[in-house]
């Protein structure tokens, strides 16, 4: 029986730093969890035969792209495989035809300081919608999701569109069975949570929904939307001194994010900074900090 | 047949959610019999004590984080699994807390928590994982009646 509780002065590491890992280890521990870094040590087939089981057979097929081969019905190669054992980062990329301009999936993992892994991106486009070019700046340079720079007129027109902060094409509405997929991938590898960073509200809205926790940011997201009921400071901020902070925008999700987007947080002295979300392998967590929302 | 009913919520790591994970014990309680006041009280005490903890010293210095309560009921136990993503904890061996001292006395602050928490609970349990630090507390049912005897 424990008397009492110390926090920890250095958290434990999921994977042990082991840079690769043997079929001796392997064998000995089912339960072993593997890191990115090992898996990307072994030889490029053994990889794909790893990382395939991240992309939904069922999202593929609606797009002709075959689930084994990777390859579209002109026998291109369409979905790209780029690892990095030195860093354990993982990029999977999926176009629509060879050459076009856009990946309409791209799944960005990495391991993180302990070993456990990380949901750097996810991009969930319909190819077949309208692009918006909220990528790129005037001049051409890349806004980076808009966290760096800005293009205000290509970002006034996807929000008239319908899209949301960071997206260039309305979304692909596949993130279910994404998220499925990874808690599957996590499982065989022996991982029993991963974590990422919400680029927008709008993205901690559909993590919320797809059953994530939070690490840090569960009071903000409550603060955000207790602010953003009328009288509140966040609904007196939406005082129409940009197009994206327009009276009615507290409503839903959407309105929210452009108006965080464009830095009305600093109207309760916070910023859009530091969430962090857990996604608990097989469990559903059931935050809902904007009850009824309207997207 | 044994029945067992469960519930959930996630709340942020906050003093104004104690009153959320109140209700579910008392909505999860209500009306299973062989279980009283005292019971309900106990589970809420424990609770209260637990959450305060990683309220206070598990998100210390962290914009907070979720806290997910959940609960178990059968016909003989409850269990109650608090989750919280913060900092980890390791159990330490250590003295009770000395609840015969005075006010006056210069007993140390803290560490009372848990001794309310063995003090109401049959079992408590502790671990950290990849997928959060997870308290889980005990109360047996069947133990309750045989001391009401």
């Amino acid at each position: 029986m424990f008397r009492n509780l110390r926090v920890r002065k250095q958290p434990a590491k999921i994977v042990p730093d082991d840079r690769s890992i043997s079929v001796d280890q392997l064998s000995q521990d089912a339960g072993l969890p593997i890191s990115l870094r090992q898996i990307n040590e072994l030889p490029n087939n053994a990889q794909k035969r790893i990382y395939r089981s991240l992309l939904p057979p069922a999202l593929l097929a609606r797009f002709q792209i075959d689930p084994i081969t990777w390859k579209g019905p002109g026998g291109s190669q369409l979905v790209g495989l780029e690892t990095d054992a030195g860093a354990g980062k993982t990029n999977i990329s999926v176009s629509f035809a060879p050459g076009t301009q856009d990946d309409f999936i791209f799944i960005g993992l990495a391991d993180n300081a302990f070993n456990g892994i990380e949901l750097e991106l996810l991009v969930l486009n319909d190819p077949d919608g309208k692009r918006f070019d909220t990528d790129r700046d005037p001049t051409g340079v890349a806004t980076l999701f808009g966290t760096v720079r800005r293009n205000l007129a290509a970002e006034e027109r996807a929000m008239q569109g319908g899209l949301a902060p960071a997206q260039i094409r309305r979304g692909l509405g596949g993130s279910k069975f994404v998220l499925d997929q990874l808690d599957t991938f996590m499982t065989a590898l022996g991982h029993r949570a991963y974590f990422l960073e919400p680029l927008t509200y709008v993205s901690a809205w559909v993590f919320e929904r797809r059953g994530f926790a939070y690490v840090r940011g569960h009071k903000l997201m409550d603060d955000i939307h207790r602010d953003f009921q009328p009288g509140g400071c966040l609904y007196s901020a939406l005082d129409g001194s940009t197009p994206f902070r327009q009276q009615d925008q507290w409503r839903t999700v959407r309105g929210r994010a452009w108006a965080i987007h464009d830095g009305i947080l600093e109207a309760i002295g916070a910023r859009w900074d530091g969430l962090r979300m857990v996604k608990q392998v097989g469990r559903f967590a059931g935050v809902e900090t904007f009850p009824k929302a309207v997207y | 047949m044994n029945k067992t009913i469960s519930s959930q919520i996630c709340r942020a790591a906050e003093f104004e959610s104690l009153a959320s994970f109140r209700e579910l014990i008392d909505a999860t309680c209500t009306g299973r019999a062989g279980l009283d006041e005292n019971t309900v009280y106990d589970l809420k005490l424990a609770v209260d004590e637990a959450c305060t903890n990683i309220i206070t010293h598990g998100y210390a210095g962290k914009n907070p984080g979720s806290i997910i309560l959940n609960m178990n009921v059968s016909e003989n136990q409850i269990a109650i699994t608090i989750t919280d993503f913060g900092h980890q904890f390791e159990p330490v061996e250590g003295l009770a807390p000395d609840v015969q001292a005075g006010l006056e006395e210069d007993r140390l602050a803290g560490g009372f928590g848990l001794y309310f928490i063995y003090q109401t609970m049959d079992k408590v349990q502790y671990e950290t994982t990849e997928d959060g630090n997870r308290l889980t507390l005990i109360k047996r049912l069947s133990v309750l009646e045989e001391e009401e005897q």
